[in-house]
């Protein structure tokens, strides 16, 4: 049988409880200040059981638990693949809203801070080279700007 | 077909139609009606023993309702009119409601086919503008009274359900009607349109309203009403000797209230989206820029749009979305372009200006209305957006904030208001490259600075912090001077280019700066005399960019056409430096053109000569109203009284232009309450002007 401290530890290739460990262990995030709300994730198995984890804000403080008590402020719901390129940043939280993969019961502004948490797409350098002004000339010259 | 188009909205739902109130779009045809940036109905067409009818006249009786006199026959010949029919159509947030009434004339019963056809494409606002092909599958059906119309990509599935109170005969491609009206009596049914997301998992579920067979068409009426009514009722009374300056205060307020727009996370509250219909969404910029012109009216405006944007306001670095931790956003859409992240504006945060006008914003705010609560809720944010300026914004490690999109096939590539592609150039016409450093953007960081430094000292209790962005500003105020003035013209460059060149035309822009306060005393007044000189103004107001300036073109879209939303900043500028004079010539200017155009502004008109034209010409634009010109005539009321909160009280300095005569503000309202305010027109601008 394994010893509490392994249990707890998830596998590397689960990247959803990677992602809320990750996320306990913040323990404190300034963006989330001034916010509290309780949130359920669940991610729906396919014998009909869900994995759940419980998130709780208090003033920028997150706690994550398997377990919790009480009716959570929102539901959020995704299946796990969508679930997975949402919290590698493969999957915006909105796109994924809009496209029918998530789901949100309950408050929106408690999923709208859930999102906050969530990581940008893997890639992302922040800085893009410059670029001359011959070459600005050249894309527009003849097109009037229909550049595409 | 038609050719006057009629729109009717609630929030970000609306309808075009043509004057009969049929809609008959194709891909690239706006018409149709729109929720959340898709279009549920592309085609409505209501036809009577197989013909379509004329329109008598058509009444927008509010923003949000419209009714159609129709006769059958063909608008040219008319069949004798023994019948009428009207259709008055109201918009709700999730659709809109048809009562469709037929009155027969004659002295004998009359038997009739009445038919709608109905279909959608369910396009993206962006498939119309662009018009693209879509990607998934359309399915119709009758389930129950209702046609419910479909469409599926993948888990993405959007439906819209049509039903009608009466007996009726539904297909896939409609209802029909098979009615005996009697003698000078007449018939009537009400249809129900509902857009809606529809399950992912292909599960066909009735919407709320169409299963519990509740029209509630008279409820929605009256609520809407009432809070069009309440709205007026709150907002301060404008007396003026100059009565277009009444009508078009009480154009804007109304119009203001159409624009008025609730994001999910706040349903009772309301922001002002961009523009009618095309941009009823959140736009950083324009939502901000109008919450401030607005604030001496109506500070709810702002305190959502603050909170709002904050909630939104960017956490991670994403280059798809232009996104970085701090960042205020440009544009939040709904459709499927953006579901399927083929567009990025999820949301979009390509912009250079709305993070540091966010922090000015705030502060205005408070300065109004004294809500300190909301300043310290917000401290966070405001923190975080003064930190993009520093450790985002400032691309080239010069201390300056410039632009240059990441996202190089759907991003924007001029990520200030001027965002058209040619509208920042060199004298010679020459378009700089990227990164862009323009000139407003330091003068927003500058204010931005100066301000959070009063909310850190008063609010925020952090005096270090306070020190700290008001050294920057003055340091970033000393280097600007120095290095984007262009000393043989005696003005600020409109930007520096990738190589940290000056960009060297003359552009409104630099009235922006007078408002930041980054100009330095000894240069303003040149800057006035530029700004209200012949090559920037027109008469009318300033040009976006001056005659004479390689690129200029009166009517090209950010190269010399005057925006009624660029002059009341620039006003505002000028009177922070003392221009009364100057500033009292713009107000007269927009003022009036305001009264050509019936008291509702558009987005841009001509720059040529006043006494050229005599009448502002209209520049064509999709959008109207447009949210920050119908904010100008506001903010220039403001500007005009010299309207400046001071502490607990509201100082009034008045530079009035004479025509205004005597002008008073009843219930002005801010953290003195409610306070009255006037002034007496005193300036001579008839010279200014162009009039004489």
């Amino acid at each position: 049988m394994p010893s509490a401290a392994t249990r707890s530890a998830p596998p590397t290739t689960d990247r959803i409880g990677q992602f809320f460990a990750d996320l306990a262990a913040f323990g404190h995030l300034a963006t989330l200040e001034r916010e509290s709300a309780t949130l359920r994730f669940d991610v729906p198995g396919d014998a009909g059981r869900a994995d759940r984890w419980h998130i709780t804000v208090r003033d920028g403080d997150v706690s994550v638990s398997r377990q919790g008590n009480g009716t959570p402020d929102a539901i959020i719901t995704i299946r796990r693949p969508a679930a997975e390129a949402l919290v590698t940043g493969r999957l915006n939280a909105h796109a994924a809203l809009l496209r029918g993969l998530l789901k949100c019961e309950g408050s929106i502004a408690a999923c709208m801070m859930f999102q906050r948490c969530l990581p940008g797409p893997p890639g992302s350098v922040g800085r893009v080279p410059p670029i001359s002004s011959a070459t600005v000339m050249a894309w527009h010259d003849g097109t009037k700007g229909r550049r595409t | 077909m038609s050719d006057r188009l009629v729109q009717i909205l609630e929030g970000n739902t609306f309808v075009v139609s043509d004057d009969r109130g049929d809609i008959q779009a194709s891909l690239t045809d706006p018409t149709g009606l729109f929720s959340f940036d898709t279009r549920f109905l592309s085609r409505w067409v209501l036809t009577v023993n197989r013909q379509q009818l004329s329109a008598l006249s058509t009444d927008d009786l509010q923003y949000f309702q419209t009714r159609f006199f129709l006769v059958p026959g063909s608008g040219t010949v008319y069949i004798d009119a023994t019948l009428s029919v009207i259709r008055e159509r109201e918009v709700a947030p999730d659709g809109f409601r048809e009562e469709l009434r037929v009155l027969n004339h004659e002295n004998s019963p009359v038997d009739l086919a009445i038919r709608i056809d109905a279909a959608s494409d369910f396009a993206d606002l962006f498939e119309v503008k662009d018009a693209l092909k879509k990607k998934g599958d359309y399915h119709a059906e009758v389930a129950g009274n209702s046609l419910v119309l479909g469409y599926r990509r993948e888990t993405y599935a959007r439906e819209t359900w049509i039903s009608a109170t009466g007996p009726a005969d539904i297909d896939e491609q409609g209802l029909s009607f098979h009615i005996t009206v009697p003698a000078h009596g007449q018939w009537s049914t009400e249809l129900d349109v509902v857009a809606m997301q529809g399950s992912p998992d292909g599960s066909t579920a009735a919407p709320v309203r169409v299963r519990g067979q509740a029209h509630g068409t008279r409820h929605v009426r009256r609520d809407q009403a009432r809070g069009l009514e309440k709205w007026l009722q709150r907002a301060p009374t404008v007396e003026c000797d100059w009565e277009a300056v009444e009508h078009v205060y009480r154009r804007c307020m109304t119009d203001l209230a159409a624009l008025r727009f609730s994001t999910l996370t706040m349903p009772g509250r309301s922001l002002p989206a961009a523009g009618l219909p095309w941009f009823m969404t959140i736009f950083g910029r324009d939502s901000i820029f109008t919450s401030l012109q607005a604030l001496p009216f109506t500070s709810e405006l702002a305190s959502t749009t603050l909170l709002a944007l904050a909630e939104r306001q960017g956490t991670r670095v994403d280059d798809f979305r232009d996104e970085d931790p701090g960042r205020i956003l440009h544009e939040m859409r709904y459709g499927e372009l953006t579901a399927f992240e083929e567009r990025p504006h999820s949301p979009y945060y390509g912009n250079a200006d709305a993070t540091a006008l966010y922090v000015v914003l705030l502060d205005e705010y408070e300065r109004w209305t004294g809500d300190t609560k909301l300043v310290r809720d917000l401290e966070h944010a405001a923190r975080a957006a003064i930190a993009w300026i520093d450790e985002y914004a400032d691309l080239q490690g010069n201390g300056y904030v410039s632009y240059q999109r990441r996202n190089d096939k759907t991003g924007l590539e001029n990520q200030c208001w001027k965002d058209s592609w040619d509208s920042i150039s060199y004298r010679n016409g020459d378009l700089p490259g990227f990164p862009r450093a323009t000139c407003e953007l330091q003068g927003y960081a500058y204010d931005a600075k100066i301000r959070g430094a009063r909310l850190a000292r008063h609010v925020w209790k952090d005096p270090a912090f306070a020190d700290r962005l008001e050294k920057e500003a003055a340091d970033l105020k000393r280097r600007f001077n120095r290095d984007f003035w262009v000393p043989d013209g005696e003005y600020f460059a409109v930007a520096l280019d990738h190589d940290g060149r000056q960009v060297d035309s003359l552009t409104s822009n630099i009235g922006h700066l007078l408002w930041s306060g980054i100009v330095e005393k000894s240069k303003a007044r040149a800057v006035a005399r530029h700004l209200l000189g012949p090559r920037l103004f027109s008469g009318w107001g300033v040009r976006t960019l001056a005659e004479g300036e390689a690129r200029y073109n009166p009517i090209g879209y950010h190269v010399g056409t005057v925006w009624p939303f660029d002059n009341s900043f620039i006003a505002w500028g000028l009177r922070r430096y003392g221009f009364d004079e100057e500033a009292a010539g713009i107000v007269a200017g927009i003022m009036a053109a305001a009264e050509v155009f019936d008291g509702r502004l558009p987005e841009a008109f001509g720059g040529y000569p006043r006494l050229a034209t005599r009448y502002p010409v209209q520049y064509p634009t999709a959008c109207s109203p447009q949210a920050w010109s119908t904010g100008a005539p506001l903010l220039l009321l403001r500007v005009a009284l010299g309207l400046e909160p001071q502490g607990d009280t509201l100082a009034v300095d008045p530079a009035l232009p004479l025509r205004f005569g005597h002008l008073e503000i009843l219930d002005l309202p801010g953290r003195w309450k409610r306070i009255d305010t006037c002034g007496r027109g005193r300036i001579h601008t008839d010279r200014l002007t162009g009039v004489r």
